[in-house]
């Protein structure tokens, strides 16, 4: 796809497009080693296998819910877009170790602030996965979620495009 | 309308992955679902994945399960065991 292609795309519809929330390479959420995700329980989405150690929000919006344990973040687009970004898999079992959060439930955010940080090697150190499933919640209110799988993305970059 | 109240054995509550559960497993019932946890004046419908994991339900946090609608009599006793097998 072209760069003015892509840019026109990307113009189209902006509310109902989400960011990269992290760095790293994405997959295909049924590649992630976790049924929940993998069978889409949670909802469709993607996975970022991450090369960096913050998460930063995906769209302009509203945290519906930081985790005490800040594993995963709730947020609702301003589209409505409901997304859970879940931070490694089985960390909600770390109890907030190796987290900390720069958001509170309830906060007004804007795409690319800073949400939760992580010590990714010292995750990964304790054994655990550290892949990051981004998944939409209300994924039945969505005709088509195109998910850029198989991508190295920044932060920002297109992640996800969904078409009512 | 039926309801039972079940208090809450999972260390790590009801976090992300059995928020998911449970929204599957009532997504197929008739009957209107509601959780709510007295004690802290919150309430969900059990079909919405985002106002159950919102809850943020705790070990040892009593959940009244509330189950309205045509099919409440035969779905209720498979809630409240979904309830006791996973939470």
């Amino acid at each position: 796809m072209g760069i003015f292609t892509k840019l026109f795309k990307n113009a189209a519809d902006p509310a109902n497009t989400l960011a990269s929330p992290a760095e790293g390479k994405t997959v295909d959420i049924s590649e992630v080693p976790d049924p929940t995700f993998a069978e889409g329980i949670l909802g469709k989405g993607i996975a970022i296998i991450p090369e960096g150690d913050t998460v930063y929000s995906p769209c302009d919006g509203t945290i519906d819910l930081m985790f005490d344990t800040g594993h995963a973040v709730n947020l609702i687009s301003d589209s409505g877009i409901e997304i859970l970004i879940h931070i490694g898999l089985e960390t909600v079992s770390l109890k907030g170790k190796h987290f900390k959060t720069f958001m509170n439930t309830g906060d007004k955010v804007k795409k690319g602030d800073k949400l939760i940080e992580f010590d990714r090697k010292a995750i990964a150190d304790e054994g655990f996965n550290t892949i990051i499933p981004v998944v939409i919640c209300n994924s039945d209110s969505y005709s088509e979620i195109v998910a850029e799988t198989a991508k190295n993305v920044a932060p920002g970059d297109l992640l996800m495009t969904l078409k009512k | 309308m039926k309801t039972f109240d079940y208090t809450i054995k999972d260390e790590l509550g009801i976090h992300a992955r059995p928020a998911g559960l449970l929204v599957k497993k009532i997504a197929g019932v008739h009957s209107s679902v509601t959780i709510e946890v007295k004690e802290k004046g919150k309430s969900a419908d059990a079909k919405r994945l985002m106002a159950v994991m919102k809850m943020a339900v705790k070990q040892g946090d009593t959940v009244t399960v509330t189950i309205e609608g045509d099919d409440e009599d035969a779905v209720a006793p498979e809630i409240e065991q979904f309830f006791k097998e996973n939470f």
